[in-house]
């Protein structure tokens, strides 16, 4: 027996005008529609009093009005008055097993007044009135939910008054496992089976395979003879272990492993090489403190505080759910924030969406005959964007700096990049705060949510293309306020009582890839499944131990603290278990209830996986330099560049995300009273501490299309340059690197990457910024079929994301993109050749080139260090690094976000169009009072390229050279395209 | 003299650390306390001036913002709050805190009709969160907490900030001047207009207070615009002040609430380095 709550809003509900907005795009004869939110309880509260406490906590009696059902129960009398007319009912609801935030709340607020264990479901009604189809009725609900996680009902006003309404849904998981059983499996098979069970995974006893484990034959073939040499077979949950730890999402094989000549793989011998040369060469002023081997990197703050930083990546299982992957994604890259040392107080959140264009109803299937089709971008982005919102705004962490990237070929996986900046103070009960182990002994205490089926197999579905196969249980939903519990608890309170000796995340492969990984320092574990707490019962061993169900950590904590530190958890709202030890015995054992179904070597388990050396090839790309008329129109040119997606502003983003929160922001996403969307903001994470922090990013993917070589130091580039341009100093900047690449099988593929981690390597060197923190993602391919059933393949362009993050000795030295005065002096600092190569000129007109941006690494190294001191003596009154568009789109920019105009005289080094839109490396647009000149020009001597281009003035046109264009066209042009988003 | 502030922790609030430091800045003594240990021990309420809700997303704001803590609080802490503003105290909820407090019928409160919701703080117009900086109009002197303002200069950030009510609750406010600030564009009314008013809020309302004026709840949010370095403007106010060879000033308009405060239990304002 349930019970079902329904709250209509009976005022004006700013949800209900937004659907009528858009739900008028498919039926324009709505004429109004209506919102009701669905509480449904599993075992009904009878007593009325007890109801009545709980219906005020759901329902606002100022606007909203309540009715309450049993099932086979007639509404109330006022019930059909309250609904009005309408045409059609449209339920939304979650599929069993599917996070749901507001259900859990509902029952927390349950248990405040009657008992703990009542399972509540939301789900939210929509009636829609005037002249609706049935058709567009399946439409609308079609684009209300996303089958995969939810399930949509509708309802005729006939049928609803027939049947009293909706039906009662108790959306609840049944599984018919019988829970313990392990299987063991026979791997002295053909070695076709075997490689059959590293790709389709496990059979069960109906002949069905459990999902894939992303094992080569190579992999399989090393498990079988270490379980020959144990003499035994192994077990499902064994295998299982082996494929989550050896994956490329865990082990990071590819860039692990030896290539061509470099026998220590390109990770080692250019990323972290790079970074040791950095140090070495810094001597005392070495800014690192923790680089690559904690769940975040860390830098110096000041004397007193590290500053740490990590961004990850959630590409698979946003192209699935773009709202889950994303909220997941920015959930997890803060516990990876507070799994830093001893744990991190998260401070600022970053972004970064590479997507295809949402104008376009770009459709795929992952299936023959239109089967399993792909989302549409529009719902894509739409989705990813609430996402962060959503994690990151509940979260009550700042995302200040981010981007979006458009190329149609992120149609099939969209790259979602979720960046989290901690701090930590350098000692803490006087010792260092970032070192951690797990000592023999430690209890293993698992804390925040329970374990259910989500995310099963997400590592090992991450390093695999998308296709047909891949599974929808790879998907999970963050729960922000969950986890926000643990983590003020953690950070707030408990992690200066010194309970603990470790602390890591929870992410892919959960329980075992985090005991795993920190059991290596004790040297051993052995842990009881059967104390792991569940969602809902009958889940199987190896499910158990690879769940990747959200917001927990893993601790280790001396037994004589584990009881107050699950007191004082509790006492926070936080649930903690104690589900096993540290141990010294160099095994990893797993029981169920006393009974022994892993156990295997430590050495093993880490380092048993074979080698792969790999082979590259490489050929450039690129197409011959055209030869076209310069543009007579130069004006129309520029305000059609400024439309363009990658250039157009992102205002409805930064603007939904709470960039202010903490207290913290200086400079923020959208700069000037014309609201700029900027590419690095500065923050004030310590109120009262008045150092700040700069957070900038750099990419150009399409720069792939010639030579990734140039693409990835471009990127470098442009979050160096970026970060300059807020007030920066490049002697304390250190970056981070994501490598978001393709069929990464492929010789040329693995040229390509190699000659891109090869380029950063020497730029991050001769700019002395070291990297602190990556992640790579190797196959961003989609697999399927067009509407014709034609085979299609649509691989991202290799894309290189680098984010940087530096330190200002005072937020004073902030400086934002706007011009301030007019008569102000406006100067072009670096050099500008003929590299449209890839650019979103070349794009613009329909062509390639081969004239790729090069950087000069030795002119911009000069120039950088001349522009740090020229923000020490805080002589740039604006300042911004050029980027996509060239110095058209810089000055464009700069007077759309001060509102004064610029007259500018650019030199006439190339043809005037190559002039305005090449999108050299290495440049500034940088404005300065006129008293600043002297001071200014002296801190640069010895650059070559510093060219006073002009002044501001007080007029309401840009004019450059012999063409001017209105300020208010330039802002429309710029900020129309993705306004209504 | 000296006064205590407590500042509400827990289930998602999350601005009860820079809320704390805008309140020492001005000289309270300021002690964050989580929701849990004050439901166990309500007598510690006792101890204290001035209470604070901040600004969070209590329960993400799951059945409504504000709605589920303000259960949680009603369920255990009525009476002591009841209590609490009745002493001659100062209660301010911010954001989310402005949420709860009206949830919890702390405001209006016409009548003294404490625990009684008067009016409901919803969805924004176009149902989408905005952060963003805004321009309020202080509209009645009756409050404490906003004597001598005029104008102030902040940060809003919120989904759900729409005060609604029914025109003869509208009225009530009016006339017992509970209506404590509106969002202004150039100095006049904002009329409902998008972004000046950034959530279609009836008569443009961004704060209102009880019938004494020292409950005041309003979803913007000043310990966010409290320095100048925190403004949207900083840069500009930074280069105009450098080219006078001066330095910015600051302190910005968000404090002047809190410098209230302290002047209502006259505190001497010490001015803690920031």
């Amino acid at each position: 027996m349930s019970q079902r709550i329904e709250v209509f809003t009976v005022s004006e509900d700013g949800r209900a005008v937004t659907y009528q907005k858009n739900f008028r795009k498919i039926a324009p004869g709505i004429t109004q529609i209506k919102v009701a939110d669905i509480y449904t309880i599993e075992g009904p509260i009878e007593d009325e009093t007890r109801l009545n406490d709980c219906l005020r906590s759901f329902t606002n009696p100022v606007t909203q009005k309540s009715f309450v059902f049993k099932e086979g129960q007639s509404p109330a009398n006022d019930y059909h008055s309250t609904l009005g007319d309408f045409q059609w009912a449209i339920e939304i609801g979650f599929l069993p097993g599917v996070t749901d935030n507001i259900g859990h709340t509902a029952e927390e607020l349950i248990s405040l007044t009657v008992d703990r264990d009542k399972n509540v479901f939301s789900s939210q009604l929509i009636l829609i009135d005037g002249d609706v189809s049935k058709e567009d009725v399946e439409k609308i609900a079609a684009e209300l939910h996303n089958p995969l996680i939810q399930r949509a009902s509708f309802k005729s006003k006939e049928e609803f008054s027939n049947d009293n309404g909706m039906d009662i849904i108790v959306p609840k998981v049944q599984l018919s496992n019988q829970g313990s059983a392990v299987d063991e499996i026979d791997l002295d098979i053909s070695d076709e089976d075997l490689a059959k069970i590293g790709k389709e995974g496990i059979e069960n006893a109906d002949g069905s395979r459990r999902g894939p484990l992303g094992m080569s034959l190579l992999y399989m073939q090393a498990v079988r003879d270490y379980f020959k040499a144990e003499g035994r077979k192994p077990t499902d949950i064994e295998i299982e272990t082996l494929a989550q730890t050896w994956s490329e999402h865990c082990k990071h094989t590819i860039f692990a492993s030896p290539i061509d000549d470099i026998k220590d793989g390109l990770y080692k011998h250019y990323i972290k090489g790079a970074t040791k040369e950095i140090r070495e060469a810094k001597g005392k002023d070495d800014i690192c403190v923790s680089v690559f081997s904690d769940n975040a990197g860390a830098i110096i703050f000041d004397e007193n505080w590290l500053i740490t930083d990590k961004v990850e990546t959630h590409n698979s299982p946003s192209a699935l759910d773009p709202f889950g992957g994303a909220i997941t994604g920015i959930v997890g890259v803060n516990r990876d924030c507070l799994g830093f040392g001893k744990g991190a107080k998260p401070v600022l959140n970053r972004y970064g969406f590479c997507l295809a264009d949402p104008r376009k109803d770009l459709q795929y299937y992952r299936g023959k005959d239109q089967s399993n089709p792909t989302l549409l971008p529009d719902t894509i982005m739409k989705g990813v964007v609430a996402g962060v919102e959503s994690g990151g705004n509940q979260s009550g962490i700042p995302t200040p700096q981010g981007f979006l990237y458009f190329d149609d070929r992120y149609v099939g996986k969209p790259l979602v990049f979720a960046g989290t900046v901690g701090l930590i103070p350098r000692e803490i009960n006087g010792k260092p705060s970032h070192v951690k182990k797990a000592n023999p002994g430690d209890r293993i205490i698992m804390v925040g949510g329970k374990v259910g089926r989500d995310g099963i197999h997400g590592a090992t579905f991450s390093s695999e293309a998308l296709d047909e196969g891949s599974p929808a249980t790879a998907v999970q939903i963050g729960d922000p306020i969950t986890q926000k519990k643990l983590s003020d608890a953690i950070i707030k309170e408990i992690r200066d009582l010194d309970l603990y000796s470790a602390i890591t995340d929870n992410g892919a492969g959960g329980l075992s890839s985090s005991v795993g990984e920190m059991a290596e320092s004790s040297g051993g574990f052995e842990l009881a499944l059967d104390k792991v707490p569940l969602k809902y019962p009958g889940m199987q061993p190896w499910e158990i131990w690879i769940s990747e169900s959200q917001e927990r950590m893993t601790l280790a904590v001396p037994p004589n603290n584990v009881d107050q530190l699950i007191a004082h958890l509790n006492k926070r709202g936080v649930e903690a278990w104690d589900i096993g030890e540290y141990t010294d015995t160099g095994r990893a054992v797993l029981t169920w209830d006393g009974d022994v179904m892993m156990d295997m070597a430590m050495d093993f388990l880490h380092d048993g996986l074979p080698e792969t050396p790999l082979t590259t090839s490489f050929v450039k790309g690129g197409e011959p330099e055209p030869d076209f008329a310069e543009p007579e129109d130069h004006a129309q040119t520029l305000l059609e560049m400024m439309g363009r997606l990658n250039i157009a502003s992102k205002e409805f983003v930064a603007a939904q995300y709470d960039h202010n929160v903490q207290g913290s922001a200086v400079t923020g996403p959208l700069q000037g009273k014309g609201r700029v969307f900027s590419d690095a903001t500065v923050s004030r994470p310590l109120l009262n501490n008045e150092r700040g922090v700069v957070l900038s990013q750099g990419l150009a993917p399409r720069y792939s299309d010639i030579d990734t070589h140039d693409m990835a130091r471009a990127g470098l580039d442009l979050a160096v340059r970026h970060a300059l341009a807020a007030g920066g100093d490049i002697d304390h900047l250190a970056l981070l690197d994501n490598i978001c690449w393709c069929s990464s099988d492929e010789e040329q593929r693995l040229g390509e990457l190699k000659r891109a981690i090869h380029g950063i390597y020497h730029l991050a060197k001769r700019y002395q910024t070291p990297f602190i923190s990556g992640k790579d993602s190797m196959f961003n391919d989609f697999k399927g079929y067009d509407e014709n059933n034609n085979p299609v393949k649509i691989s991202i362009p290799p894309t290189l994301l680098v984010s940087a993050i530096g330190v200002l000795e005072d937020v004073d030295q902030a400086v934002s993109i706007d011009p301030k005065q007019p008569g102000d002096l406006v100067y072009l600092l670096g050099e500008t050749n003929d590299e449209c190569g890839a650019s979103e000129y070349y794009d613009h007109l329909g062509y390639l080139g081969s004239n790729v941006p090069e950087v000069k690494s030795e002119k911009c190294y000069k120039l950088y260090k001349a522009i740090s001191k020229i923000n020490k003596e805080r002589l740039c009154a604006s300042s911004m690094g050029i980027g996509f568009g060239g110095i058209g789109v810089a000055l464009a920019k700069k007077s759309i976000a001060s509102g004064l105009g610029m007259d500018i005289t650019l030199p006439d080094e190339l043809r005037f169009d190559k002039m305005l839109y090449s999108e050299s490396q290495g440049r500034f647009i940088v404005t300065i009072a006129q008293h600043d000149k002297d001071q200014f020009e002296k801190l640069l001597d010895g650059n070559d390229f510093v060219q006073q281009i002009g002044v501001v003035t007080d007029s309401q046109e840009l004019e450059i050279n012999h063409f001017k264009v209105e300020i208010d066209k330039l802002e429309t042009a710029y900020k129309k395209p993705l306004q209504d988003y | 003299m000296s006064a205590n502030s407590l500042i509400i922790a827990g289930y998602g609030l999350n601005c009860e650390e820079e809320s704390a430091i805008a309140f020492e800045r001005v000289g309270f003594s300021s002690q964050i306390v989580h929701i849990n240990d004050l439901i166990e021990n309500p007598k510690l309420l006792d101890n204290f001036q001035v209470l604070c809700v901040p600004g969070g997303f209590s329960y993400g704001d799951d059945t409504g913002s504000g709605n589920a803590f303000a259960q949680k609080m009603r369920l255990t802490l009525q009476d002591a709050l009841k209590n609490f503003v009745e002493r001659d105290t100062l209660t301010i909820g911010i954001c989310n805190g402005c949420q709860i407090v009206v949830n919890l019928g702390l405001a209006p409160a016409c009548d003294k009709n404490y625990g009684v919701r008067q009016v409901a703080v919803t969805h924004n117009e176009n149902a989408r969160y905005q952060c963003r900086w805004v321009d309020l109009k202080v509209e009645s002197n009756l409050s404490p907490w906003l004597q001598n303002v005029y104008t102030i200069h902040v940060p809003v950030a919120h989904g759900e900030g729409r005060f609604m009510m029914d025109d003869d609750q509208l009225k009530i406010l009016k006339d017992n001047h509970q209506i404590a600030l509106r969002y202004s564009k150039d100095g006049k009314a904002a009329n409902g207009e998008f972004p000046y008013n950034p959530n279609g809020s009836t008569d443009d309302i961004a704060g209102i207070t009880d019938e004494t004026g020292r409950v005041l709840v309003l979803m913007p949010h000043p310990e966010r615009g409290m320095f100048a370095w925190q403004r949207d403007d900083y840069t500009r106010l930074k280069d105009e002040a450098r080219r006078k060879g001066q330095s910015v000033a600051e302190e910005s308009d968000g404090l002047l609430l809190f410098q209230n405060a302290a002047h209502y239990f006259d505190i001497n304002q010490l001015k803690k380095s920031a």
